[in-house]
Protein backbone atom coordinates (compact mmCIF):
# COMPACT_ATOMS: atom_id res chain seq x y z
CA UNK A 1 0.00 0.00 0.00
CA UNK A 2 1.14 3.20 -0.15
CA UNK A 3 0.63 6.04 1.98
CA UNK A 4 -1.18 10.12 0.65
CA UNK A 5 -2.94 12.54 1.28
CA UNK A 6 -6.72 13.13 -0.33
CA UNK A 7 -6.87 16.03 -3.04
CA UNK A 8 -10.16 15.92 -4.19
CA UNK A 9 -12.86 13.87 -5.86
CA UNK A 10 -13.84 13.09 -9.28
CA UNK A 11 -16.80 12.78 -11.38
CA UNK A 12 -18.05 11.33 -13.91
CA UNK A 13 -21.34 11.19 -16.15
CA UNK A 14 -19.65 8.96 -18.97
CA UNK A 15 -17.97 6.09 -17.60
CA UNK A 16 -17.57 2.13 -17.89
CA UNK A 17 -20.89 0.44 -16.00
CA UNK A 18 -19.17 -0.87 -13.83
CA UNK A 19 -17.86 1.79 -11.83
CA UNK A 20 -21.41 3.06 -11.50
CA UNK A 21 -22.26 4.01 -7.96
CA UNK A 22 -18.60 4.14 -7.49
CA UNK A 23 -16.82 7.08 -5.67
CA UNK A 24 -13.91 8.27 -6.91
CA UNK A 25 -11.40 10.31 -5.44
CA UNK A 26 -7.61 12.31 -6.52
CA UNK A 27 -4.73 11.31 -3.78
CA UNK A 28 -1.01 12.85 -3.79
CA UNK A 29 0.97 9.87 -3.09
CA UNK A 30 3.46 10.89 0.05
CA UNK A 31 5.79 8.04 -1.30
CA UNK A 32 5.71 6.09 -4.35
CA UNK A 33 7.71 2.15 -4.14
CA UNK A 34 6.97 1.66 -7.99
CA UNK A 35 9.04 3.66 -10.15
CA UNK A 36 6.36 2.45 -13.18
CA UNK A 37 3.64 5.14 -11.19
CA UNK A 38 5.71 8.02 -10.65
CA UNK A 39 3.21 10.85 -11.17
CA UNK A 40 1.63 12.92 -8.64
CA UNK A 41 -1.69 12.03 -8.56
CA UNK A 42 -4.12 8.60 -8.49
CA UNK A 43 -7.56 8.17 -8.71
CA UNK A 44 -8.55 5.62 -6.38
CA UNK A 45 -12.39 4.26 -5.28
CA UNK A 46 -13.34 5.42 -1.95
CA UNK A 47 -15.83 3.55 0.18
CA UNK A 48 -14.79 5.11 3.17
CA UNK A 49 -16.22 8.84 2.17
CA UNK A 50 -13.12 10.36 2.93
CA UNK A 51 -12.50 14.32 2.38
CA UNK A 52 -9.98 16.28 1.41
CA UNK A 53 -7.04 16.61 3.10
CA UNK A 54 -7.31 13.24 5.16
CA UNK A 55 -4.18 11.06 4.93
CA UNK A 56 -5.11 7.83 3.95
CA UNK A 57 -3.28 4.25 3.12
CA UNK A 58 -4.23 3.39 -0.49
CA UNK A 59 -4.26 -0.34 -1.74
CA UNK A 60 -2.86 -0.37 -5.19
CA UNK A 61 -3.01 -3.17 -8.46
CA UNK A 62 -5.01 -6.41 -8.41
CA UNK A 63 -5.64 -6.70 -4.29
CA UNK A 64 -7.70 -3.59 -5.02
CA UNK A 65 -10.54 -4.29 -6.76
CA UNK A 66 -11.13 -7.80 -4.68
CA UNK A 67 -12.24 -5.54 -1.85
CA UNK A 68 -15.83 -5.13 -4.51
CA UNK A 69 -16.28 -8.56 -4.43
CA UNK A 70 -15.38 -9.11 -8.08
CA UNK A 71 -12.27 -9.50 -10.23
CA UNK A 72 -13.60 -7.73 -13.22
CA UNK A 73 -14.04 -4.07 -12.13
CA UNK A 74 -11.48 -2.02 -13.99
CA UNK A 75 -10.07 -0.44 -10.99
CA UNK A 76 -6.67 -1.06 -9.37
CA UNK A 77 -6.56 1.62 -6.74
CA UNK A 78 -8.99 1.73 -3.33
CA UNK A 79 -8.56 3.85 -0.08
CA UNK A 80 -7.86 0.98 2.14
CA UNK A 81 -7.82 3.08 5.62
CA UNK A 82 -7.79 6.60 6.71
CA UNK A 83 -4.87 7.67 8.42
CA UNK A 84 -5.52 8.78 12.45
CA UNK A 85 -1.68 9.08 13.33
CA UNK A 86 1.84 8.23 12.50
CA UNK A 87 5.09 7.43 14.02
CA UNK A 88 8.34 8.09 12.69
CA UNK A 89 11.54 6.18 13.68
CA UNK A 90 14.46 8.76 14.93
CA UNK A 91 16.48 10.83 12.50
CA UNK A 92 19.29 7.93 12.20
CA UNK A 93 17.08 5.09 11.84
CA UNK A 94 15.22 6.94 8.59
CA UNK A 95 18.05 7.88 7.17
CA UNK B 1 10.21 -9.03 -2.71
CA UNK B 2 12.26 -6.66 -1.17
CA UNK B 3 14.91 -6.11 1.37
CA UNK B 4 13.25 -3.11 3.44
CA UNK B 5 14.05 -0.99 6.73
CA UNK B 6 10.83 -0.65 9.32
CA UNK B 7 10.78 3.22 9.95
CA UNK B 8 7.40 3.95 10.93
CA UNK B 9 4.20 3.13 11.91
CA UNK B 10 0.40 4.35 10.54
CA UNK B 11 -2.46 4.24 12.34
CA UNK B 12 -5.85 4.62 11.32
CA UNK B 13 -9.28 3.61 13.26
CA UNK B 14 -11.03 3.58 9.92
CA UNK B 15 -10.30 0.85 8.08
CA UNK B 16 -11.77 -1.29 5.12
CA UNK B 17 -13.14 -4.34 6.83
CA UNK B 18 -10.91 -6.44 4.16
CA UNK B 19 -7.66 -4.85 5.34
CA UNK B 20 -7.40 -6.50 8.75
CA UNK B 21 -6.33 -5.82 12.19
CA UNK B 22 -2.81 -6.39 11.23
CA UNK B 23 -0.15 -3.66 12.15
CA UNK B 24 0.09 -0.83 9.19
CA UNK B 25 4.55 -0.23 9.09
CA UNK B 26 5.96 2.55 6.81
CA UNK B 27 8.70 0.11 5.01
CA UNK B 28 11.60 2.18 3.27
CA UNK B 29 12.92 0.00 0.50
CA UNK B 30 16.38 -0.76 0.44
CA UNK B 31 19.46 0.38 -1.95
CA UNK B 32 22.45 -0.64 -3.14
CA UNK B 33 25.01 -1.05 -0.77
CA UNK B 34 27.49 1.56 -0.18
CA UNK B 35 31.32 1.22 -0.03
CA UNK B 36 31.33 0.05 3.40
CA UNK B 37 29.13 -2.95 2.41
CA UNK B 38 26.02 -1.49 4.25
CA UNK B 39 22.30 -1.09 2.93
CA UNK B 40 20.92 2.23 3.03
CA UNK B 41 17.37 2.98 3.08
CA UNK B 42 16.05 4.66 -0.30
CA UNK B 43 13.08 7.14 -0.17
CA UNK B 44 10.60 4.84 -1.93
CA UNK B 45 8.32 3.52 0.74
CA UNK B 46 5.80 1.39 1.41
CA UNK B 47 3.16 0.59 3.69
CA UNK B 48 2.85 -3.15 4.57
CA UNK B 49 0.90 -5.01 7.11
CA UNK B 50 2.52 -7.16 10.10
CA UNK B 51 1.62 -9.65 11.41
CA UNK B 52 5.34 -10.98 12.68
CA UNK B 53 5.70 -8.26 15.24
CA UNK B 54 8.20 -6.25 13.13
CA UNK B 55 9.66 -2.77 15.15
CA UNK B 56 11.47 0.03 13.63
CA UNK B 57 14.98 -0.07 12.64
CA UNK B 58 14.67 -3.68 11.84
CA UNK B 59 15.25 -5.42 8.23
CA UNK B 60 12.68 -6.88 6.89
CA UNK B 61 11.06 -8.64 3.48
CA UNK B 62 8.19 -7.18 2.03
CA UNK B 63 6.02 -9.12 -0.24
CA UNK B 64 4.24 -7.15 -2.46
CA UNK B 65 1.65 -7.82 -5.09
CA UNK B 66 -0.99 -10.42 -5.31
CA UNK B 67 1.34 -12.21 -2.96
CA UNK B 68 1.11 -10.27 0.23
CA UNK B 69 -2.11 -12.03 0.80
CA UNK B 70 -0.11 -15.44 0.91
CA UNK B 71 1.58 -13.96 4.12
CA UNK B 72 -1.78 -13.15 5.89
CA UNK B 73 -4.24 -15.66 5.77
CA UNK B 74 -3.51 -18.50 3.54
CA UNK B 75 -6.01 -19.74 2.09
CA UNK B 76 -8.72 -18.08 2.19
CA UNK B 77 -7.13 -14.82 1.55
CA UNK B 78 -9.00 -14.16 -1.87
CA UNK B 79 -10.29 -10.59 -0.41
CA UNK B 80 -7.98 -9.08 1.63
CA UNK B 81 -7.14 -5.87 0.56
CA UNK B 82 -3.66 -5.68 1.23
CA UNK B 83 -0.62 -5.37 -1.21
CA UNK B 84 2.31 -5.66 0.85
CA UNK B 85 2.80 -7.19 3.73
CA UNK B 86 6.03 -8.52 5.75
CA UNK B 87 6.91 -11.82 5.23
CA UNK B 88 10.48 -11.74 7.49
CA UNK B 89 12.29 -10.23 9.59
CA UNK B 90 15.61 -10.43 8.73
CA UNK B 91 18.33 -11.29 11.49
CA UNK B 92 21.31 -11.37 8.68
CA UNK B 93 22.16 -11.71 4.64
CA UNK B 94 25.38 -11.68 2.36
CA UNK B 95 26.09 -10.76 -0.99
CA UNK B 96 28.90 -12.25 -3.34
CA UNK B 97 31.61 -10.01 -3.49
CA UNK B 98 32.66 -9.23 -7.02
Amino acid sequence: MILGTVVGTLWATKKNPWLEDLKLVIVRPTYWYDPDHNVDHLVAVDQLDTRAGQQVVVCVGLPGRWRLGDDRYPVEATVAAIVDRIEMGSAAEVQ
Amino acid sequence: MILGSVIGQVWGAQRSAQLGPEKMLLVAVLGAPGADGERVASGRVVVALDDLGARIGETVTVTWGSGARAVLKAPENRKVLADAAIARIVDGSSAGEE
